[in-house]
């Protein structure tokens, strides 16, 4: 159930942003303090912890063999999960991940995969037998809203740091490598929020809770646009996409030198 | 790594695979009130154990069903990254994490007052993001500190730790690679350290009664070592308030 | 107070009662905290006293010896054995102060949330003013019962304003002895304000920022001594650098 403090406190939210103010005292085109820390799993291949303002992501890369698709027989692929964990949010639930952490997975996985930050011809083994699957998985562990950005950078960051285990007959040798994963391009995530008519970067819960619309886009270097996602109820202008997607290449741009 | 039928000497001269003296844990810290949504909330690292929870409640436990007019639930959901042990997990629960809820839940109802709290349930959420043996013990002693982090009324903290044999020898907070010795048995336990009640014991493996009598006593030494990392962390919640601003 | 207590030191096996008694706690009065300077920081299981003393909130006998329940401070110099938490929910208790908001209009009343495990019933006969969903209200708690779920009397409706939230156990600090720490906010500030013993604090015009300010030092130094000075210079200071 939706509590009516939620209502009060996004109201507040409004009245602020019509003014040119945010709740907490950001400028409207401000993105919250992000934070990169590494390695924080030697289980995993290559793992980070990310905070955007409160919101928090723990991300790890998995490197895991498998059989390439038929119709990619030379290619390895990614594949993106993501966990709202209860933890984060009295609103998560336990269970299999429901229509909105399925979202932020989709959208992060075409970040990367369309902004083509890995070539996938360098994940073949042997072709049309044997490919790396980067298996890589996000979990939110406190949420202050935009889990699109900060899901994105974790999982960025992650990558940069990913190796390459050895392999002997065919099978990965534990904790022993062969090399870095090199990433090709550094795509990121940039989201914007529609409120009181007003485009909001970086939006936090309670902003969310008060947006009509939102709109993110993925940028893989100064000039290359990979991926968009609009969602809510609200439209957008052409006019203020445009002005979401220059505030994407600023905001990614500033990024890449902490991933 | 150690193949099977190789010997191998878990303790030589007192000393075991990693340095360790047989009644000496792996390092460990933790540190509450991490998590700023939860009510309550703990991280904790033992050895290359690294461990989040999260407290929420005393709230109306749901469906109705479930309620209990005497008491509240405890609720303990116990989750492994999928990246957290050395072959990728399943990011679905298995039965392990199932069981292992259910017994660590189990472990920190006697602590807490739950008589208090009527048709309610307090939910206690763990998340394991690197093993490397022992994560249950890891899981209930970072719980116990964040339900005193959430303010929820309790008798005592609960800490765990890992006791076994590897070697023929009997050891305290076994690592993976004592784990994977062929004899290897290993005794989760946790106490409320007060009264030394046990709040939780499990066991896998054959082991003698003089073993046994061996291994319990250095559990609960190395419970009431646990026990002092988690005041340290308790306390500096009001030290951490003080440097704050 | 003392039923409570003597409730909690049952054998651990007995079969709970409800408790009607519990309502009757009152909080600890903020008062008399300053008499007995000497402060300890106490874990759940810590022993506050061996011996017989008078029992206050947060604490439980086993075996003739009083412990503490909760993280949180105790005052081992003082004549009543208590701890003062550092975090935990609301439970309401009788005649405590507390600002709601309508959840939803029920048949003949309200249901209003108080920021605890259940909303509160509100009958509409107690209320002189019609309220809506979403309608900021005060009240004080009339009678609670074993599950924790009260009633309220003595309504108020606020016009306009906001709720700021804290955490219920700092609540006490934020009004300070004989309502100290109120009157500094209020003034320095220039804010409407009703503090709810639940956590949530009605606020209306003045500097609200400045007042969101002032709540954080407190929230977060609130078992720190000489509080309402430090509030005070820093209401101060702010308006001298304006």
């Amino acid at each position: 159930m939706e509590k009516m403090i939620w209502d009060i406190e996004a109201n507040k939210v409004t009245s602020l942003i019509k003014e040119g103010k945010r709740v907490d005292g950001r400028k409207l085109d401000e993105r919250r303090k992000v934070t990169v820390l590494k390695n924080i799993s030697d289980n995993a291949d290559g793992s980070a912890k990310v905070t955007l303002g409160k919101t928090e992501v723990m991300a790890g890369v998995k490197m895991v063999l498998g059989t390439p698709y038929p119709d990619n027989p030379d290619k390895g692929t990614i594949s993106v999960g993501v966990e709202l964990l209860p933890l984060a949010s009295p609103q998560f639930e336990v269970g299999p991940p429901r229509e909105n952490a399925i979202e932020i997975a989709r959208v992060v996985d075409r970040g990367i995969r369309e902004g083509k930050a890995i070539d996938f011809k360098s994940l073949c083994v042997r072709e049309g037998e044997l490919v790396w699957i980067a298996f890589i998985d996000f979990y939110v562990t406190n949420y202050d809203g935009n889990a699109f950005d900060a899901g994105s950078i974790a999982a960025l960051a992650a990558l940069n740091e990913t190796k390459i285990p050895k392999i002997e007959d065919d099978k990965v040798v534990k904790h022993e490598y062969s090399g870095k994963l090199k990433l090709a391009k550094q795509p990121l995530l940039t989201t914007v929020s529609k409120i009181a008519g007003n485009l909001v970067l970086d939006p936090v819960l309670i902003e969310e809770k008060a947006q009509d619309a939102r709109f993110s886009c993925a940028v893989s270097d100064d000039k290359t646009m990979c991926a968009f996602q609009k969602g809510f109820g609200g439209s957008f202008k052409v006019s203020e996409i445009d002005e979401c997607i220059d505030l994407s290449f600023k905001s990614a741009k500033e990024l890449r030198k902490l991933v | 790594m150690a193949k099977k039928d190789e010997k191998i000497e878990y303790v030589k001269n007192g000393k075991r695979l990693d340095g360790r003296k047989v009644d000496e844990i792996r390092p460990l810290k933790m540190k509450v009130g991490v998590l700023p949504n939860a009510d309550g909330s703990a991280y904790l690292e033992w050895g290359q154990n690294k461990v989040l929870v999260g407290v929420h409640g005393p709230k109306e436990a749901l469906p109705k069903h479930k309620q209990n007019p005497y008491k509240g639930l405890v609720r303990f959901t116990y989750r492994m990254a999928t990246f957290s042990v050395p072959d990728r997990k399943n990011p679905r629960p298995g039965r392990r994490e199932s069981e292992i809820s259910k017994v660590s839940g189990e472990a920190l109802e006697k602590s807490i007052f739950l008589e208090r709290f009527p048709n309610c349930a307090i939910d206690i959420y763990v998340e394991i993001f690197d093993s490397n043996a022992g994560s249950r013990a890891a899981g209930i002693t970072a719980a116990s500190v964040a339900l005193a982090d959430a303010g929820i009324p309790m008798k005592d903290l609960v800490c765990a730790v890992g006791v076994g044999k590897a070697g023929g020898e009997i050891i305290l907070d076994l690592n993976k690679d004592e784990e994977d010795a062929p004899d290897a048995v290993d005794i989760p336990i946790a106490i409320m350290p007060r009264t030394e009640e046990i709040v939780l014991l499990q066991m896998d493996g054959p082991i003698t009664k003089p073993e046994w009598n061996k291994a319990v006593k250095l559990g609960i030494q190395g419970c009431n070592q646990v026990y002092e990392a988690q005041k340290v962390a308790l306390r500096e919640k009001f030290a951490k308030v003080e440097k704050g601003k | 107070m003392e039923n409570k207590k003597e409730e909690m030191a049952m054998p651990k096996d007995a079969v709970p009662v409800a408790k009607e008694t519990k309502a009757e706690a009152k909080p600890m009065p903020e008062e008399g905290r300053a008499e007995h300077k000497e402060k300890k920081i106490v874990i759940p299981g810590d022993l506050i006293a061996e011996g017989r003393k008078k029992l206050g909130q947060h604490v439980f006998i086993e075996n003739g010896k009083i412990y503490s329940d909760a993280l949180g401070i105790t005052y081992p110099n003082s004549g009543t054995a208590y701890v003062v938490p550092l975090s935990g929910i609301y439970l309401p208790q009788r005649d405590d102060l507390i600002v709601g908001i309508v959840e939803r209009e029920t048949i003949k009343g309200y249901m209003v949330d108080i920021n605890s495990i259940y909303s509160c019933y509100l009958s509409a006969d107690k209320c002189r003013d019609r309220l809506e969903k979403g309608s900021i209200v005060s009240a004080k708690i009339d009678s609670v019962n074993e599950v924790n779920e009260a009633d309220l009397f003595d309504v108020r409706v606020f016009y306009g304003g906001t709720i700021i939230r804290v955490v219920p156990a700092k609540v006490p600090r934020m009004i300070g002895k004989n309502g100290s720490m109120l009157a500094v906010l209020k003034e320095g500030t220039g804010s409407s304000l009703l503090i709810g013993r639940n956590g949530w604090i009605w606020s209306k015009g003045g500097d609200q920022k400045k007042l969101a300010e002032a709540i954080n030092l407190i929230e977060s130094e609130a078992h720190l001594d000489n509080l309402t000075v430090k509030v005070e210079a820093f209401l101060k200071g702010k308006k001298v650098n304006e």
